[in-house]
């Protein structure tokens, strides 16, 4: 068969979101669930306030990160699933033909949950791991020590439930995706393509048509670049901004988590788009077209969607940041006022510039290292 | 014109080619003729400067490509060479005029429908390349290659992928577009039946040259065996 555990071990991108997510939330839901039975402790109302605002925090913080990041990962996981089918189409194809089932190959996929599972059992033990540090950095005058206590349902809903999930995902996304005739999956072809006869713009030179087509037909990866940028604005700017609003320790996980998350996801976005048009950039860079050309024409068309992404980012963080104070912790005494940092989102603005241009040189260096003599070699 | 002398090339300890030499007037149909394995395709990339030779020299109308580097050698394929394909090497995801643009831009040709049209496409023109049968996706290949002017069309197994009757129409077209613009053209083969129609015959065997011939009656892609 084609698909092997290693295959499913090379989602490192998956395992490192999911590792995030759990991470987050296994300190959080662990904090909200030792906090919860302790409100009896408390005698002044300030002090209540202060404590139902912490666990609404921890509350707000779990779904906010578990939500988003899980569902990149499983948007991740399909995407990669779906990547795989495509340049793997011939075999499938033949193991098809040969009188393997749908379910049948699609049940060899179980192996891409594997890469969700070692991620978050690696956030779950790396959340255990720093649950006293942060538990010192969340405590509630009038509570004392809070104590540490193992959760099995934790365990239960942050690693099994997620892992089974993807495995799933991955073999349903998979039945659907090997749905194509026997035929065109031999041919390689990815879906049945319509002919377009679009005049609109007739007089689109090639350049611009390639940049122009790669878009259209890449669309999830339009989302993933525009993502990876609304990870590194918003995370940077609310790591960088709320200095007064939580401890400096949350504030650099924000920060770190926010830039693990971007370079991953770029990571996974440009690589793939360079896998998907080595063959394009080959013939390219043999009939004469320079390195330069050949980046502009494949990644030219990302940048739009990138400064999209990070002004998105930079007003979510805003609106966020401005709900906290405003709603969550509304009723505590001496909350500072938050307002938009204006130093703060011109040093993220030149950094996210210089990265991303570090990124696209980075790129191009592998695009000019793309030759004919390999794509010659892959048929 | 073409001038190679004891041009060698290495892959993995591996010899594929022990000290080629050749000579290719301007405007001469070539064929290079060998079995799998035995070095033509790799000559085919070397002479067209898709690869660097580890040895020996080539002068490709004027340029020591041996002396090049990347960014010259791109410059050169730019302006001097056109390339065919036995797998085409299409850009899927471009309707066929963009693929023959891929050429022509290079050219600042802004002629290419007529080769289009030449080529018998014109009712292809806006059809997504996988589209088409072996046979058209071969033409966009040679259309794409000729839109962009070259002094010299490298040809590699371009009838290697297609049915008998396919493959003489195509080979007709190249033999056509020869007579009339009379570009250097260099096919490599395995099939001896289509050495008949070139001018001069190269053939290969484990990387050396073991005979060049040259044809005093060249046959029509009709009248060769298949």
């Amino acid at each position: 068969m084609v698909i092997s555990i290693k295959d499913g071990l090379k989602l490192i991108g998956i395992s490192i979101v999911c590792c995030c997510a759990v991470f987050v939330c296994t300190f959080m839901l662990n904090y909200y669930m030792d906090v919860f039975p302790l409100r009896d402790r408390l005698t002044e109302q300030s002090m209540v306030f202060l404590y139902e605002a912490q666990i609404a925090t921890a509350k707000f913080t779990s779904v906010i990160t578990g939500g988003v990041l899980g569902l990149v990962a499983a948007g991740m996981l399909v995407f990669y699933i779906k990547i795989y089918v495509d340049s793997h189409s011939q075999q499938i194809g033949i193991i098809k033909a040969l009188g393997y089932s749908r379910v049948q190959v699609a049940l060899r996929f179980w192996v891409f949950g594997l890469s969700a599972f070692i991620g978050c059992a690696l956030g779950f033990a790396c959340g255990w791991a720093a649950m006293r540090f942060i538990y010192d950095g969340l405590t509630i005058e009038g509570i004392g020590e809070i104590p540490i206590n193992f959760h099995a349902e934790l365990l239960v809903g942050l690693v099994i439930a997620p892992s089974v999930l993807f495995t799933v995902i991955a073999c349903l996304y998979a039945y659907v995706s090997v749905s194509r005739p026997v035929m065109w999956l031999l041919r390689g072809t990815g879906k049945n393509i319509k002919i377009k006869k679009n005049n609109k713009f007739k007089s689109r030179s090639f350049l611009a048509a390639m940049c122009f087509e790669t878009l259209k037909n890449k669309k999830v990866l339009v989302f993933f670049v525009a993502f990876s940028c609304f990870c590194f604005a918003a995370m940077v700017q609310m790591g960088l901004s709320m200095e007064n609003l939580t401890t400096a320790t949350m504030g650099y996980m924000i920060l770190a988590i926010g830039l693990i998350l971007a370079v991953i996801t770029m990571f996974m976005a440009i690589t793939s788009l360079l896998r998907g048009n080595s063959k394009n950039i080959s013939i390219m860079r043999a009939f004469g077209y320079s390195m330069k050309e050949c980046a502009l024409s494949v990644l030219g068309g990302f940048v739009p969607f990138a400064f999209i992404g990070f002004g998105v980012g930079t007003a979510y963080q805003y609106g966020l940041l401005q709900l906290m104070v405003n709603l969550v912790f509304a009723d505590v005494a001496e909350v500072p006022e938050y307002h938009f940092n204006v130093p703060v989102f011109f040093i993220t603005l030149a950094s996210f510039i210089v990265c991303y241009a570090g990124v696209m040189a980075y790129y191009m260096l592998k695009i000019n290292k793309i030759s004919l003599k390999e794509t010659m070699l892959e048929n | 014109m073409i001038k190679a002398e004891n041009i060698v090339k290495t892959y993995n300890a591996t010899d594929v080619l022990k000290g080629v030499s050749l000579n290719i007037k301007d405007g001469e149909f070539v064929v290079i003729l060998g079995a799998s394995g035995s070095g033509k395709s790799t000559l085919l990339n070397v002479l067209s400067g898709i690869e660097k030779a580890d040895g020996g020299s080539i002068e490709c109308n004027g340029v020591r490509l041996n002396e090049l580097n990347d960014k010259e050698l791109t410059a050169f394929r730019k302006k001097e060479v056109g390339f065919v394909f036995q797998q085409y090497y299409l850009l899927s995801h471009l309707n066929v005029e963009h693929n023959v643009k891929l050429g022509a831009d290079l050219a600042g040709n802004t002629d290419y429908k007529e080769i289009i049209e030449a080529l018998g496409l014109a009712d292809k023109m806006k059809s997504m390349s996988t589209t088409l049968s072996g046979g058209e996706q071969q033409r966009v290949c040679i259309a794409r290659a000729l839109a962009k002017n070259p002094n010299v069309l490298f040809l590699d197994e371009p009838t290697g992928a297609l049915d008998e009757k396919t493959g003489r129409e195509i080979l007709d077209y190249i033999s056509k577009l020869h007579e009339e613009k009379r570009f250097t053209a260099v096919m490599v083969t395995h099939n001896s039946n289509i050495a008949e129609m070139a001018e001069t015959v190269i053939k290969m065997n484990s990387g050396n040259i073991v005979e060049v011939s040259s044809n005093k009656v060249r046959k029509s892609a009709y009248e060769i065996g298949w």
